[in-house]
């Protein structure tokens, strides 16, 4: 079956009042929603709430949720974005000292085993270098606006296409594509100018 | 910027067609090739790709972080309040969990506090990321380097400071290690004197979730860069309160 297939199945089951198949939902998205809530709130405790309201969101409304208008995905963005945004108007005040306020980055320490094998092989300061370099990057990106920093990290890390994009954010490809260049850019300047200080 | 048409396209054209350029697919060849040419005369385009797909690789370095262990168990039961064995080691039916499960929360009550040592992120932190996070948040906040110059940033005083910072560290490891250390010590002396111990899963209260359906559209992060929003700008708090409870294992 397919991936569409499946996941529709499994949303009617859950309308049906099936526990099982919901849990299989929580299960097989839960990484990505929190994948995204990390990279655009910054922390993980922040990104736990949100994740977790994501998710009730969704169980309140997934019998509105219409196959035929989209991918189950682009609809579960659509309601993560609509979260972030309000998010962002909460905490937008203390955004400035939350960046000098914390590293944010509890995860890239928490690597895969494999790798921290792999790393265990390099030497130390190549491994620090490479997780702080990420780090960084995670920092710069939480400096980027709003729109730019969810339009990045749909695309770069979460890798959608720009239709999907398009519909979960509602607005035109273009601005999807307008917004993608300029976040890539801006970041990158962002981390240049930056690193010129630090080095 | 300026829309001058260098090699048939002009700015406005080569920026629509960036993303899709980097992409390496969607341009014809002719299409291409007008780019490729804009890209090595035109004074914006050229460096606003350098920057694109730098800021592209950046981000392609990040990697997908995995989530608490938890976060399933907490969604389930703000959710549905069902929670299977598959996300619980513990059985809701009171009976004895089989002993895998017992060995796997036998294991995990010494990997935690491990793991969360090393999750600990100011302690990994090092004398550059400090530096870092300093700089880009004045970076961000728009104070130039230059204006900096009065505060002391004499190699002394620096790490006179960020001595302080690495003091508060261990304090903090040597406190939460001391927590988890009685914490380990108790679990031990409770499973001795309850060698079949029921399992304690609290099944908490359903969250009201019932499916009325909530759909809010067409939201921004703000009408204009640079305006403030207000609280009022947001619709009728749900109907519904959605506490979070992140720490309840
Ligand atoms: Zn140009």
């Amino acid at each position: 079956m397919e991936e569409a297939q499946v996941v529709g199945l499994l949303v009617r089951r859950c309308v049906g009042g099936d526990a099982a198949a919901w849990e299989e939902i929580v299960q097989r998205y839960h990484r990505r929603i929190y994948n995204v809530c990390y990279r655009f709130a910054g922390d993980s405790d922040n990104a736990q709430d949100l994740t977790q309201e994501v998710f009730i969101k969704m169980y309140r409304t997934l019998n509105t949720y219409d196959s035929g208008k989209g991918a189950f995905m682009t609809w579960v963005t659509a309601i993560t974005r609509n979260l972030l945004v309000d998010h962002f108007r909460k905490t937008k005040g203390d955004r400035i000292t939350d960046s000098l306020d914390s590293t944010a980055s509890e995860h890239e320490d928490a690597q895969p085993l494999s790798e921290r094998i792999a790393d265990g092989g390099l030497a130390p300061d190549a491994a620090v270098q490479k997780r702080e370099t990420r780090e960084m990057v995670h920092l710069a990106l939480q400096s980027l606006s709003p729109e730019l920093r969810e339009a990045v990290i749909l695309r770069d890390l979460q890798d959608m296409d720009y239709r999907e994009i398009a519909t979960a954010l509602r607005v035109p490809e273009g601005t999807v594509k307008s917004r993608i260049n300029r976040g890539r850019a801006e970041l990158a300047r962002l981390l240049q100018r930056t690193y010129k200080q630090v080095i | 910027m300026v829309d001058e048409t260098k090699h048939g396209i002009d700015c406005t054209e080569f920026e629509a067609l960036l993303s899709d350029a980097m992409d390496g697919d969607g341009l014809s060849a002719a299409r291409k090739q007008s780019f490729e040419a804009h890209r090595h005369v035109c004074a914006v385009c050229g460096p606003l790709f350098a920057d694109a797909q730098a800021g592209r690789e950046w981000l392609r370095s990040l990697e997908a972080v995995e989530p608490p262990a938890h976060l399933v168990h907490n969604i389930l039961v703000a959710t549905s309040g069902v929670v299977s064995r598959r996300t619980l080691p513990t059985r809701a039916d009171g009976r004895t969990t089989p002993l895998g499960e017992r060995a796997r929360e036998w294991w995990d009550s010494y990997a935690a506090p491990v793991s969360a040592f090393v999750r600990q992120p100011r302690f990994a932190m090092s004398f550059g990321m400090i530096f870092f996070s300093f700089s880009l948040g004045l970076s961000v906040a728009g104070v130039k380097p230059k204006d900096v110059a009065k505060v002391s940033l004499r190699p002394a005083v620096v790490r006179h400071a960020y001595n302080d910072a690495q003091i508060k560290v261990v304090q903090y490891y040597d406190n939460i290690r001391f927590v988890y250390e009685i914490e380990s010590k108790v679990r031990e002396l409770k499973r001795a004197n309850t060698p079949a111990e029921p399992a304690e899963q609290k099944q908490n209260p359903k969250n009201n979730t019932s499916g009325q359906p909530e759909q809010r559209q067409d939201r921004n992060y703000s009408q204009d860069y640079n305006q403030p929003v207000f609280a009022a700008l947001r619709e009728a708090p749900p109907a519904v309160s959605t506490t979070t409870n992140r720490r309840s294992v």
